[in-house]
């Protein structure tokens, strides 16, 4: 059928727009390729070869488990992952359950003290635990383990960091509530237990297995707070930096990657089939449940969200206060000292306005590249393999650990004979780097709020010949808008605080602000490294904070159609 | 372009998704200025075939040909054509006169001229006074009405509309149906729309063109198709029809369930069929005396519910157990003149012109059993389901 197809299609005369629409998908599908596809397979192909580059079949896999030093890691990397897992899927259950289902007062100051982690660099909670339960910490006599440094420290840590991600998922999931159900299971006389297991439960299944897998995978590949607070104990992550930058051992390095991206892109396809079936779940029937009070409950789960919000700030305080103490703990008068940072490891205040200016570039860059390809994907009709192929790719980010990626693009820019060496070492290669790592997220935004516009836009422009540019700029773009502005947003605060795929990346004139607190910490400067962590954490909540005002701005002038 | 030469051509169209044949080489010719209805099912086709002849759709095989030129493999927006979707799909941050102006930005039209085409579009369409509201501000007639204008303001050769009317609700669509007709008279452009609905078909076409399973059934005027419904199908799908399982006995005789009756016409050569007549061709006789049998089809029935329809009643009655029931569609004034009570058996007649039979189609002659098995059993589950009410 598609011989047929092209055939027709070949017999067409010029027609300037669809070679351009296919000019397009052409170029976003290169760029995946080049960007993504290329650098993992060469990693693949690195796993394969000893240092001199010479193939080797799996002798490196060999090495690697015949050394019980670094198979103990992934047993490590899974304990991390499952206890993370446990501990933040149960408790933003309860939050979610909270937010969304009960009379509970404060909603909204809890929600969004609970998306405060989501602005705060990896690094930071790991360095609040050192304050709190380290060595001189505040509240050692707490801690039920003999040292922070370790697994219970890494998993206090994620488990910060992950909340405010489990949380959406979940709120989500709690939000698609359909109230006719359990004014049926009332009238039916059916207890509140009961009525929990069997409609309030089957209607988040899905969210929450969802949830566990995408916990599971951000815990398992993570970088920052194993770096900081992991002392003596392994995880994966680590172990590739370790061999890597420590023992300059690449080989090694890209095995582990190997192995680190199993479970990864395991978790990562359980997923996308959970996804499928969620979307088919609610009827457009549905009419949404207004939460009832509830005093004794309501009062439970205030307690509880208090509890919870209260650890969140509790970290995000002491890295705060730790970082205007002067010398912690012999000297605790408050003052700017951590804040020179020119007086330290890891670049400065230079590599401050480096990630400044990273971000602002992959949040421009990025939104423009991000919208173009998902618009190609969704709202045009040549190639439509090449389009497939397209949306594969933008899911791939998703099951990439970070560190995985930023050593695959060691191994693909770096290599001589590769004509685009040449952006090695500079920002353009953290700026491609940093995008392609935060891909999925963006794509699948952009997606969704296409897919809400009515799919016949094109059909109706082309009856009145006005060229599809023309209706994207003046129909789509307007429309899309909203969720463009999310995506600038996520990049640029993204950008700011990752640490792992960039550790790899960055050169002397390029060093990073979330690279330079790790550095800090290894030098054992670790109020500066707060200092630091603090000020990426600001910088992206007045990031947050333009974006709101920007786009209610915008709306309101743009959006006059909105109200009605 | 005089009126022997079809304004549109098409010729042996075929376009399959994956295994399914949506359109199974479809050939047609309308006239310019006709108003054309695309009727069937969901799933016959009729979509597929309008999005076709708007380039929206590629075919795998056959030719479109509009206005004399071949135009089977130009991109949309090299044809000729407006197009109105049941979404409305107007712009909704754009105006109103933005919508309608849309298309008329790129035809280089003077700013006066270009307003005044949409002021005269919007007095055309009775909305004069929206220009400055945004599509959200209106009633899903009046969004509806917008698209016509914006689709008619290029002033195309050829207006498709996409089951138009089947997002509104049943008063404003009786009013809009009598305002696409009066525009389209008017402005005597060729028209193709795609519906489900009979009555729109059969009010709106000046040819109706039923669609089965990815073929063309019959095409034909309303009157045509509802008074000789060229196969089962169309019988079946256009207005309601008693259609009755038969077994030929000979060129005049039929049996029926297990009564034998004789028929008022040659039947063709074959072993089964179906006949068919609608309920409002049947006549409640007092005896069967009187009656010619060479003219009329007589039965008797045994009258099992009285329907109340509003302007008539309808009978439900039973022929025999292993038949569906027959309905027959009287006037109030006869029933009340007559007052049949449920339970009695009734002599009707049916006249020879009112009366169809299609022969079921045959292994051998059959082109594709499947089908016919599978419209048999439907009959059998709508028999079921009258026997369950």
């Amino acid at each position: 059928m598609s011989a047929t197809l092209s055939l027709a299609a070949g017999k067409r005369g010029f027609d300037s727009e669809t070679w351009l629409q296919r000019l397009i998908v052409a170029a976003g599908v290169l760029f995946l390729l080049l960007a993504l596809l290329a650098p993992l397979l060469t990693m693949l192909v690195k796993s394969l070869q000893n240092g001199a580059g010479e193939f080797i079949g799996i002798s490196n896999f060999v090495d690697y488990f015949g050394n019980p030093a670094l198979t103990r890691s992934i047993l490590n990397s899974l304990n991390i992952a499952v206890w993370t897992t446990l501990i933040v899927v149960s408790t933003a259950f309860v939050f979610a359950y909270a937010l969304t289902r009960s009379g509970m007062v404060a909603k909204k100051g809890f929600r969004l003290l609970s998306m405060l982690p989501l602005f705060a660099p990896s690094l930071l909670p790991a360095l609040s635990m050192i304050y709190l339960f380290g060595n001189q910490g505040i509240l050692k006599d707490w801690l039920p383990v003999d040292s922070i440094y370790g697994p219970v420290g890494i998993v206090m840590g994620l488990s910060f960091w992950a909340f405010p991600h489990a949380l959406m998922i979940l709120i989500t999931a709690f939000s698609n509530s359909d109230a006719r159900l359990y004014e049926a299971a009332k009238s039916m006389k059916t207890p509140p237990w009961r009525v929990f297991l069997t409609v309030t439960l089957p209607s988040v299944r899905y969210g929450l297995i969802n949830t566990i897998f995408v916990i599971f995978t951000l815990t398992i590949t993570d970088f920052g707070v194993a770096k900081v607070i992991g002392g003596q104990y392994n995880v994966l992550a680590t172990d590739i930096y370790k061999q890597v930058v420590g023992q300059q051992n690449f080989q090694m390095g890209a095995v582990v990657s190997v192995i680190l991206l199993l479970p990864a892109l395991i978790s990562f396809v359980v997923e996308r089939r959970v996804q499928r079936h969620q979307s088919a779940q609610l009827s457009s029937r549905a009419v949404p449940m207004q939460p009832q009070k509830s005093p004794l409950r309501d009062g439970l789960l205030a307690l509880f969200c208090t509890l919870i919000c209260g650890f969140l700030l509790l970290v995000i305080g002491m890295a705060v206060y730790a970082s205007f103490i002067t010398f912690w703990p012999y000297n605790m008068e408050l003052s700017f000292n951590n804040y020179r940072f020119d007086m330290m490891d890891g670049g400065g205040w230079a590599s401050y306005f480096n990630s400044l200016q990273m971000s602002a570039w992959t949040a421009v860059i990025g939104t423009a590249v991000v919208f173009l390809v998902a618009y190609m994907s969704e709202k045009i009709k040549p190639m439509p393999t090449a389009r497939k192929l397209l949306q594969l790719l933008a899911m791939l980010p998703m099951a990439v650990p970070g560190i995985v990626l930023g050593l695959a693009y060691i191994f693909f820019f770096n290599h001589p004979q590769n004509p685009l060496n040449g952006i090695y070492g500079t920002m353009t290669i953290l700026v491609l780097n940093t995008l392609v790592h935060f891909y999925t997220v963006c794509h699948l935004t952009a997606v969704t709020s296409l897919k809400q516009i009515d799919g016949e836009f094109e059909a109706v422009s082309a009856s009145l010949k006005v060229p599809f540019y023309t209706t994207l700029r003046r129909v789509t773009l307007p429309l899309a808008l909203p969720s463009v502005l999310d995506i600038s947003v996520y990049l640029f605060v993204n950008a700011m605080t990752t640490v792992s795929a960039v550790v790899f990346l960055y050169s002397s004139d390029t060093t990073l602000a979330s690279v330079a607190v790790m550095h800090m910490d290894e030098a054992g400067d670790i109020a500066p490294a707060a200092a630091m962590a603090v000020l990426l954490m600001l910088t992206s909540l007045v990031a947050k904070g333009l974006h709101w005002m920007i786009s209610h701005q915008i709306l309101q002038r743009t959006q006059r159609w909105r109200q009605r | 372009m005089n009126n022997s030469t079809p304004y549109l051509q098409i010729q042996h169209l075929r376009k399959s998704f994956g295994s399914f044949t949506a359109l199974d080489d479809i050939s047609l010719e309308i006239k310019e200025g006709e108003f054309i209805c695309f009727l069937g099912p969901s799933g016959c086709g009729k979509t597929t075939l309008l999005r076709a002849i708007a380039g929206l759709e590629q075919q795998e095989e056959g030719r479109i040909v509009q206005a004399g030129g071949d135009i089977s493999t130009l991109p949309p927006q090299q044809r000729d054509f407006g197009i109105v979707f049941q979404s409305y799909a107007l712009f909704p941050n754009l105006t109103v006169s933005e919508n309608i102006a849309y298309g008329l930005a790129n035809m280089k039209m003077p700013r006066r001229e270009r307003q005044q085409r949409v002021e005269a579009l919007l007095a055309q369409i009775h909305l004069p006074e929206i220009g400055d509201k945004f599509p959200g501000q209106l009633s899903g007639g009046q969004q509806q009405r917008v698209a016509l204008a914006r689709a008619l303001a290029t002033e195309p050769g050829l207006l498709l509309l996409d089951e138009p009317l089947s997002a509104l609700d049943a008063r404003v669509r009786l009013h809009l149906r009598n305002e696409i007709c009066a525009l389209q008279r008017k402005l005597g452009i060729t028209t193709i729309m795609v519906t489900h609905d009979q009555d729109e078909a059969l009010t709106m076409a000046d040819r109706i063109v039923v669609m089965d399973h990815g073929r063309i059934a019959q095409v034909g005027t309303p009157e045509e198709i509802y008074r000789q419904p060229a196969t089962e199908f169309v019988a079946r799908f256009v207005g309601s029809m008693n259609l009755l399982p038969a077994e030929v006995l000979n060129h005049r005789s039929l049996m029926l369930g297990c009564k034998e009756v004789q028929v008022p016409m040659v039947l063709p050569v074959c072993d089964q069929g179906t006949l068919g007549f609608r309920p409002e061709n049947v006549q409640l006789q007092n005896g069967p005396w009187g009656l010619d049998r060479e003219e009329d089809l007589v039965l008797q029935a045994r009258l099992d519910q009285v329907h109340f329809m509003g302007a008539f009643v309808r009978l439900e009655m039973t022929l025999d157990q292993d038949l569906p029931p027959i309905h027959a569609d009287l006037p109030l004034e006869q029933l009340h003149s007559q007052k049949p009570a449920v339970g009695e058996s009734l002599w009707l007649s049916v006249c020879r012109e009112a009366l169809k039979f299609y022969p079921a189609e045959q292994q051998g002659r059959d082109k594709r059993p499947a089908r016919l098995l599978e419209q048999g059993m439907r009959m059998d589950v709508a028999a079921m389901q009258v026997a369950g009410a």
